[in-house]
């Protein structure tokens, strides 16, 4: 391999970590849901690009600026975050893990159908900012956009940190999470946990939903299941419940996905994220930071 | 009439793809590489028959010892890990599968065609059925044969002793393990078992279409693997009937007069179905108050 093909593979590999940040955002969703509940969400991904849908929404009646619609994306995550919560967990017994599994993926169904209903199935494009500022550095290119997508992701993962580890309200998510028979004698309500952390997950949802939209420059409901099943791969290589386990693992997985797209073509590299999984699993199972091996 | 045959063909088929999972929901997983195995029946099938020029019941039978082996060697890793662990991780291995395949690369010279699996485009021309003369009717008897063999086995299974320690394991892993069973074992031979009967469910799914291509064996189809026993209850084996009957005849094709909103109401359906009646269509209950009923009569007469 010659200079230059060294320099396109850094090229492909800063990209991929850059657009990684929307995969640790989905991941941090993923896991969040699982700390706490011990439920798996598969309508999360589904729910974020409805979120950017709805964003697009405001688009079509009044000419917003793009930082006004990825607010209005945030905010509508958060709406139907709860919603979700609301249709697909609050009345199925907890004891049973099939059903609420099932209901997510009849959520993740109905969303997708709901926004190809909407959109005749066209895909739309989304706002982007600073699509057009590249930085230079040497001899590679930084794009703006990716940078902001990046930029924001991390501040969306400070933001949930300090809610988490500094505020009374991430006390108490924390405090369902490690054990919720002991947190209901304290007087902490777990079904506002429950809608809480819906609600958290939902506005990080919508973010990334956004993101994913700017990087991409288009929404299609076509993004719904690839993301899920990158998100859930986020989550696992991570470790579950394990938040920087999330954020770095997102990085990793959009690097590399980059990088074996650059070496060995579009219609192979998922193929090799598959199985990057299937040995984590195997040789690792309780992922990067996994508190202890071998926990459900 | 060919219409409502070809159905009875496609919840055939769709009934096998659902026993295949609920032989691993009986142990207490949840496993999403059903349609690995399926695939893995539909492509051994369709070059066995094709490109070796098999006749159709080894082709089949081949299919399936392919897809049992692979579920077998799966298994063993796969299967340290449980709940969620295992769902990301057999949904890793069927979307290897499926990727596999798309860019899976194999053709001959047979006829003056160019035949075999050819990467994104798919396998086309599985020809058996129509070059051997089976009719529409014939096809689906055929289908229904092996589904109703393997119902009937799987009836039996559950009336068996391994049924109960299948249902154990299920139940309860860590009561199982200490009353002498090796859980492992156990779970490997049921990811086995719904290998075997996925990949012959796979080999008549590729010879009815005639086209196979990977993405018909995508995350939705093993979704709706596992969708069919769960929906349908795991109580026993007509659940999974029921639900197939359920999702393929009435909410694909019976509300086909809604047109766009059909699909609407389909994710709609599951989510309230599970709201509704969490442990399935099916369940212990109504098990148990079809056995009163039934009695009752008897006691009558």
């Amino acid at each position: 391999m010659d200079l230059l093909d060294l320099i396109d593979a850094v090229q492909s590999l800063a990209d991929g970590v850059l657009f990684g940040a929307t995969y640790a955002l989905l991941g941090i969703g993923f896991t969040l849901v699982f700390g706490v509940m011990h439920k798996i969400n598969l309508s999360y991904a589904a729910a974020s690009i409805g979120a950017a849908y709805a964003s697009l929404l405001l688009l079509a009646v009044v000419k917003a600026p793009p930082a006004l619609v990825f607010l209005v994306s945030a905010a509508s995550g958060g709406v139907i975050g709860t919603l979700v919560y609301l249709i697909g967990f609050r009345f199925i017994p907890l004891a049973n893990p099939l059903a609420t599994l099932m209901s997510t993926v009849g959520l993740l169904l109905l969303i997708d159908e709901i926004i190809v209903h909407t959109t005749q199935g066209v895909p739309l494009n989304y706002p982007a900012l600073f699509s057009d500022v590249i930085f230079r550095a040497g001899p590679f290119n930084l794009r703006g956009d990716l940078m902001f997508v990046f930029v924001l992701g991390c501040l969306c993962m400070v933001l949930l940190l300090a809610l988490l580890y500094r505020t009374r309200l991430g006390l108490a998510t924390r405090a369902v999470s490690q054990q919720p028979v002991a947190a209901e004698l304290c007087g902490i309500s777990i079904t506002g946990v429950n809608v809480l952390t819906f609600t958290i997950t939902g506005i990080l949802g919508g973010v990334a939903g956004a993101m994913i939209g700017a990087a991409i420059g288009m929404l299609s409901p076509l993004l719904s299941l690839p993301l899920t099943v990158k998100g859930l791969i986020v989550t696992v290589i991570g470790g579950l419940g394990s938040i920087p386990g999330a954020i770095i693992a997102g990085l990793l997985v959009g690097g590399l996905e980059n990088l074996l797209q650059f070496f060995r073509g579009v219609s192979e590299r998922d193929l090799y994220i598959m199985l990057l999984l299937f040995a984590f699993l195997v040789f690792r199972p309780g992922g990067l930071f996994a508190p202890a091996a071998g926990r459900d | 009439m060919d219409f409502y045959l070809g159905l009875a063909q496609i919840i055939g088929v769709h009934t096998l793809l659902g026993l295949s999972a609920y032989c691993v929901l009986l142990t207490g997983q949840i496993s999403l590489a059903q349609a690995g195995f399926f695939a893995i029946g539909a492509y051994v099938a369709g070059m066995l028959t094709v490109l070796g020029g098999w006749p159709i019941i080894p082709a089949l039978a081949v299919a399936a010892l392919v897809a049992g082996g692979a579920a077998c060697a799966v298994g063993f890793p796969a299967l340290r890990v449980t709940g969620l662990m295992l769902v990301v991780a057999t949904t890793a291995f069927g979307e290897a599968v499926r990727l596999f395949f798309f860019n899976f690369n194999y053709q001959l010279e047979r006829g003056g065609f160019k035949l075999g699996p050819h990467g994104g485009e798919g396998f086309r021309q599985i020809r058996y059925f129509p070059e051997h003369g089976w009719s529409t009717l014939d096809v689906m008897l055929f289908i229904w044969l092996f589904v109703v063999l393997v119902m009937a086995a799987l009836w039996w299974m559950d009336r068996s002793r391994a049924g109960a320690v299948l249902r154990a394991v299920g139940e309860d892993e860590l009561a199982a393990q200490s009353s002498g069973i090796n859980v492992t074992a156990v779970k490997v031979s049921a990811m086995t078992v719904g290998g075997l009967i996925a990949g012959l469910g796979g080999g008549l799914f590729a010879h009815y279409t005639t086209h196979i291509e990977h993405v018909q064996f995508g995350v939705v189809l093993a979704t709706f693997a596992v969708a069919y026993p769960i929906l349908g209850g795991l109580s026993n084996v007509f659940g999974t009937l029921l639900a197939v009957i359920f999702i393929q005849g009435f909410l694909i094709e019976g509300l086909r007069f809604m047109g766009d909103w059909r699909n609407l109401l389909f994710g709609a359906l599951i989510v309230l179905a599970m709201n509704v009646r969490p442990r399935g269509l099916i369940d212990a209950g109504t098990v148990a108050a079809l056995k009163r009923i039934f009695n009752w009569e008897r006691a009558g007469a």
